[in-house]
């Protein structure tokens, strides 16, 4: 049993590890309200129950100033502040500079670490990182169970290119607007915002209706859609990552032309034939399901040529008059 | 024929990739100058609007990290302001604290001096101010002023009838404690003057 085979499961923790901090955040902004005003008997019951709970789940991370301490974490995944250093999406300094029309260094440092990561990962963050992509693919998982429940859910093709004409799109559009309008069609972006609207203020705004529409349109249009079709982060990482270092590849000796790796590829790409390309977000979904180890990660910064059939397959093993060699 | 197989395609999928967009722009429409006169921007920010609006990303952490949590955000309004902050003093004004400027990682807020910061600058309506038609004594808003007498002082032979002065920052703190219920203080843009003109 290979090691590779259970990354799967840590990416899982590693979204929601990264879904969990985004709930978090909101309620330590209300809890540092309270802190603030140091009227603790003034609460009313349920805020004194946040409190508590707040005080209790914070209390191993700071010292003696809750209050500014707690500081040291802010923001969401498409930009945010670390123990006072910054961390952007890739996606900002695209949309801004088209908006803005001009470059602001500070940003840019902002995105280096995320930028380089994507140069030698590929869209990991689609799918090891995005807040969206933990909703999504749960989001999957009812898709097939209405389908075992034999509703009938369209799975529609469209062109993978698409999302490359909704960045250039929307690059246009900022530029000829002179507003950030990635930042208002970006699920990542939508959630941490709308995640922080809700708790914090109590109320939400327009991205929520619009990730909702996107939840509808890959429940019954087509599977992992707007990942596939619409997303411009997807877009830009694709194409930062087309020379990425790590890759998954199959081994052709390995493969039996089972085709799960195909199912069960949310992105609709092609792991039977070696068609990973420049989109596979290196979820590393098709190993985990693999039985016979096929799939593993590669150093490499090109994708194999097609290898034919799987010589553990059928089509392999037989010969020309169709018999079992 | 081919050529034209490019054209239709590349046009299906330029129209196709509009519809998120699109979307958006039902979503956010815009509000009728909601946002003129009566909301403030965050301290340090870019003067002009549209230039605020077009280097403002949409994160939010200035309003996460804001103290007094006074910074709120164009949610389901605005149309090109939709997701950009604003401090509404009526409602929880301005401490100048900085962290929003600190935190921001675009050039919408840039780290200023406090007293280079310009949110606006407050007017005073002489027909409505307690003190200023003989209603009784007041003071509340010398008495909040963080930047002390530079900003907001007294008349000099009225001790309780409050004036402006240049160095006021526009913060709104005395727009939010005036005991007035029809806020004869506001905070309006500095070239509209410290004391509110009646056409009447």
């Amino acid at each position: 049993m290979k090691i590779q085979k259970h990354l799967n499961k840590l990416r899982w923790l590693v979204l929601s590890i990264v879904f969990a901090m985004l709930v978090m955040l909101p309620f330590v902004y209300v809890y540092q309200t309270f802190l603030q005003s140091h009227a603790y008997d003034l609460l009313s019951g349920s805020e004194k129950q946040l409190y508590d709970i707040m005080e209790l789940l914070t209390s191993p991370f700071v010292g003696g100033d809750p209050e500014n301490e707690l500081d040291a974490i802010k923001g969401t995944t498409w930009s945010g502040s670390f123990f006072g250093f910054k961390v952007s999406d890739p996606l900002t300094v695209v949309a801004q500079s088209a908006a803005s029309l001009s470059l602001y260094q500070p940003l840019f440092i902002a995105i280096s670490i995320p930028a380089v990561l994507t140069l030698l990962f590929g869209r990991f963050y689609c799918g090891w990182i995005c807040p969206a992509t933990f909703l999504y693919e749960l989001n999957t998982n009812i898709r097939l169970l209405l389908k075992h429940m034999g509703f009938k859910v369209s799975n529609q093709h469209m062109s993978h290119s698409l999302k490359y004409y909704v960045l250039f799109l929307g690059i246009l559009l900022s530029a000829f607007y002179g507003t950030v309008f990635l930042a208002s069609i970006y699920p990542p972006a939508i959630i941490g915002r709308e995640l922080f609207y809700i708790i914090a203020f109590g109320s939400f705004g327009a991205g929520l209706v619009f990730f909702i529409i996107t939840l509808l349109f890959d429940l019954f249009v087509a599977r992992r859609g707007f990942c596939r079709y619409f997303c411009p982060g997807g877009a830009l990482y694709s194409l930062l990552g087309r020379y990425r270092l790590l890759r998954i590849q199959r081994i052709v000796g390995e493969c039996n032309d089972c085709a799960k790796c195909n199912a069960v590829c949310e992105f609709g790409l092609d792991p039977l034939r070696d068609g990973f390309g420049q989109e596979c977000n290196n979820c590393t979904a098709c190993i985990s399901i693999c039985p016979t180890d096929a799939l593993e990660f590669k150093l490499q910064f090109r994708d194999n040529e097609p290898q034919g059939p799987g010589h553990l397959g059928k089509a392999y093993l037989r010969n020309s008059n169709n018999e079992i060699k | 024929m081919r050529r034209r197989n490019f054209i239709v395609s590349a046009l299906g999928s330029t129209a196709a990739a509009s519809i998120p967009f699109g979307v958006t722009q039902l979503l956010a429409p815009k509000v009728v100058q909601a946002a003129e006169g009566k909301y403030l921007l965050p301290p340090g920010a870019l003067l002009n609007l549209d230039k605020f609006n077009a280097a403002c990303i949409g994160c939010g952490v200035c309003g996460e990290v804001c103290p007094p949590k006074c910074i709120q955000f164009h949610k389901r309004e605005g149309a090109k302001a939709a997701q950009t902050p604003y401090i509404n003093p009526e409602e929880k004004a301005c401490i100048l604290c900085g962290k929003c400027m600190e935190v921001c990682p675009t050039q919408a807020l840039t780290v200023t001096k406090r007293s280079k910061i310009n949110m606006g600058i407050a007017q005073i309506d002489r027909s409505a101010c307690y003190p200023w038609v003989d209603k009784g004594i007041c003071g509340a808003c010398v008495a909040i002023c963080p930047l002390g007498t530079k900003a907001i002082g007294f008349k000099m032979w009225n001790q309780y009838r409050p004036i402006v002065k240049d160095a006021c920052v526009g913060c709104g703190l005395c727009v939010e404690i005036c005991p007035q219920p029809s806020l004869p203080i506001k905070i309006v843009e500095r070239s509209n003057g410290t004391i509110a003109k009646h056409l009447i």
